[in-house]
């Protein structure tokens, strides 16, 4: 078998055994969930309901004109609490919608609307748009816009690679919601006019692979693209290189590059609205860590508070531990359990500290190449985070910092512990800025 | 349950971190040169161990010197001091006079490393520096010996001591021992220089460690190798003598003082290789390999530069024109 993948990167442990073999359940409903206005990139919602207004499961509450933007829906039954500031997963307070859960059964009735075999694309974009679809595997960008019917496009290129650590929620779509899933991508393909479609996916996942080749092996528009398990596989413009072959120049837009890249959770989502008019009010989430007592897999209503989750999933000491949501490379360690998963939420992470290791301070580069042997990027970390730490942005420009995709393995890898990610972070709003003054 | 009554720690991503450490790679480096110490204590007896004593306490309390005047904390734990010392040991001949040996620590740690900003910021490598400054200030030392003479420790007679080292018996023209004698041990020159075999079995303990990659020893040796093998002459002799294995393998291969790239450690080796050759066919016999890599770690920053590969994102203007 060919396995494919890019340059650089590094071996992760990837604590994948907790979660692979767990099917997917259904995650309890909680009392109340907060819904962010905004969980997309792109311009947030304005609320639709006020507080005391009944919401059914499934009812949009919140909308934008704005065309890079897409409405959010309760995600149960019930009573809105209040219209205010909460603490949202991406850091800080934003604006959300909180919903009282009535006691009745908290599921959305799945009943066909559509006949599979014969979608007018443009329904199915109306659909996609309508039915609040995002972006469910980290950048989270309104799927309708990404859709779109675009000749240049030759490929679309489904990202099963699942490289983040932990993280086994699009592997179990895949070995579970295979027949959705090639449905979804023939849609998806048709609506863009792509010619083919590609699965991409990390050979630690033979039963997807194998899933995935059962179901389309009489089409010759669909193929199977096995990848190397090496971190950052998933990002997307390794993905892109790594099955295509293809170069991602920065700032290339998808008709450049003839190919876009969409999540496979996503696609189910994206088929599920079109076919059964189900919005995105839920979605697979793993929860787990060494002293989670029940991993899995669980699809988990949008806007459940974290500290439910942990309850549900037998988590009892988390003094000291980091709580992510995300993966454990790129996510956000959230401040309390207050805060609700959101639509590009792929795990909640409880990592104690013998993991995350934040006993080690921080020392001096000491030059050892580790973080630009491994750098996907090809670029200095060791360099950009003198200069950054420094705040000297000019010459941290200069060694390319703005390519930064911040994977974090520098980080990982550095024997010095150098926060270089919070630095690259901390150094592109001021590099922007300088760039715009320039112009 | 869970409650928010316990303490969450928040920090920037990623939330992982790999156990390797610093100080558990200079640690590493130390013990991959027992070995070698071994071999030279079997050989000179408590000359050896005097000798590495010496440096190993002159390497901390430089260090805690330092540190208290620019008011920054020690960190003797992350056995960079200690490692220095032990290197600049390894680069003196046995009978060395404890004063000069202690001097060279002095100036390694002190100037060379903490003056310098301390571990990262040196552009030369520590031990090597010292051990230089001795040989360039040896004028100054007719004084110094004359004030330490009475201080001068004496350990008892051992007869390998005297001999003419191997390198100087190539150098002279001079019948060789045998090839495999001097790879395996053979007394003669500095405590680093007595056994490439011991070397070798620390360099490939750093290897199996991560803490080296091939490059630089590879390409330095090949370099000296077929320059000799060029000028008629053994090439084995050369490797197998002097400064070569532990220049090779642990002191062009100094994670600080080091190119970051794969091509610019070759070229890096390379130019040592050649410029070793160069001082041992055409200058000074002795101490090639320690001004070869000194003068190369000035050149660093220049191979970085110029070998600079490009970013992932530079878009490919041949490939786009094809």
């Amino acid at each position: 078998m060919e396995v494919k993948t890019f340059q650089g990167g590094a071996h992760i442990p990837h604590y994948k055994s907790y979660t692979e073999d767990k099917p997917i359940t259904r995650l309890s409903p909680p009392k109340e969930v907060i819904i962010p206005l905004l969980q997309h990139m792109g311009a947030p919602c304005e609320p639709l309901v006020k507080e005391g207004d009944k919401v059914e499961i499934g009812q949009k509450i919140g909308d934008s004109e704005e065309l890079f933007s897409a409405p959010v829906h309760a995600s149960v039954s019930g009573t809105v609490k209040e219209v205010g500031k909460r603490t949202v997963p991406t850091g800080g307070e934003d604006d959300c919608i909180v919903i009282e859960a009535d006691d009745g059964p908290q599921e959305f009735e799945m009943k066909q609307i559509r006949d599979p075999e014969n979608v007018d694309l443009e329904e199915y974009r109306k659909c996609v748009r309508e039915g609040g679809l995002t972006g469910m595997g980290g950048a989270a960008l309104p799927t309708h816009v990404q859709v779109k019917y675009n000749e240049k496009v030759d490929t679309l290129l489904l990202n099963g690679a699942e490289c983040e650590p932990f993280l086994t929620c699009d592997h179990r779509i895949m070995v579970e919601k295979t027949a959705e899933l090639v449905k979804g991508a023939e849609l998806m393909m048709n609506s863009i006019g792509a010619k083919r479609t590609l699965f991409g996916i990390e050979v630690n996942k033979p039963d997807a692979i194998e899933a995935i080749n059962e179901v389309i092996k009489d089409r010759d528009d669909m193929e199977v693209v096995s990848l190397a398990v090496k971190y950052p596989q998933g990002f997307k413009s390794h993905l892109i290189k790594a099955a295509t072959g293809r170069d991602v120049p920065r700032g290339a837009r998808s008709a450049e590059l003839g190919c876009i890249v969409r999540n496979v959770g996503t696609t189910v989502a994206s088929y599920e609205a079109c076919i059964y008019g189900k919005p995105l009010i839920e979605r697979v989430i793993t929860v787990s860590g060494p002293k989670v007592t029940k991993p899995g897999n669980y699809m988990v209503k949008i806007g459940t508070p974290v500290g439910h989750i942990l309850n549900e999933c037998g988590v009892e000491d988390i003094e000291n531990h980091k709580v992510v949501i995300g993966g454990p490379m790129t996510g956000l360690a959230q401040p309390h359990l207050d805060v609700p998963v959101v639509k590009s939420s792929t795990g909640v992470i409880v990592l104690p500290p013998e993991m995350t290791r934040e006993w080690m301070e921080y020392a001096d580069c000491v030059r050892c190449d580790k973080c630009v042997e491994h750098c996907p990027m090809m670029l200095y970390p060791n360099q950009i985070s003198i200069y950054a730490e420094a705040n000297m942005y000019d010459e941290a420009e200069e060694w390319d910092l703005m390519d930064c995709i911040e994977c974090g393995i520098c980080s990982y890898v550095c024997p010095a512990a150098r926060p270089i990610v919070h630095w690259v972070q901390r150094a592109k709003p001021e590099i922007q800025k300088r760039q715009r003054s320039r112009k | 349950m869970v409650s928010d009554t316990q303490k969450l720690i928040i920090s920037p991503s990623p939330h992982l971190k790999s156990k390797e450490t610093v100080s558990s790679a200079m640690r590493d480096v130390f013990i991959a040169l027992i070995p070698v110490a071994a071999v030279a204590v079997y050989f000179y007896h408590a000359y050896a161990i005097f000798l590495i004593g010496v440096c190993l306490v002159t390497a901390v309390l430089t260090e805690l010197l330092f540190k208290k005047l620019s008011k920054k904390k020690p960190a003797i734990h992350d056995w960079s001091a200690l490692l220095t010392g032990l290197f600049v040991a390894m680069l003196f001949p046995a009978t060395t006079p404890w004063w000069k040996a202690a001097i060279a620590t002095f100036i390694a740690v002190g100037i060379a490393k903490e003056l310098m900003g301390g571990m990262g910021w040196n552009r030369f490598n520590p031990a090597l520096f010292g051990r230089v400054a001795l040989i360039i200030l040896a004028p100054l030392f007719a004084f110094v010996d004359e004030w330490f003479a009475p201080l001068a420790v004496r350990l008892g007679a051992v007869d390998v001591v005297t001999q003419a080292t191997p390198l100087a018996m190539l150098n002279a023209g001079m019948e060789m021992p045998a090839l495999g004698q001097l790879f395996v041990a053979f007394p003669g020159g500095a405590l680093s220089e007595v056994s490439p075999l011991a070397l070798l079995i620390g360099a490939a303990y750093l290897f199996f460690r991560k803490h080296i990659t091939w490059h630089i020893p590879v390409s330095m040796l090949a370099a000296v190798a077929i320059l000799t093998l060029i000028a008629g002459q053994n090439p084995l002799y050369h490797l197998f003598t002097g400064g070569i294995m532990i220049g090779a393998f642990f002191m062009a291969t100094d994670w600080v003082t080091s190119p970051f790239t794969d091509r610019g450690k070759l070229l890096f080796g390379a130019c040592i290789g050649i410029l070793v050759v160069i001082f041992r066919l055409g200058l000074s016999p002795t101490e090639g390999v320690a001004f070869s890599i000194l003068i190369m770690n000035a050149f660093v920053p220049y191979i970085d530069k110029v070998m600079r590969r490009p970013s992932f994102s530079e878009p490919k203007k041949q490939a786009q024109a094809s």
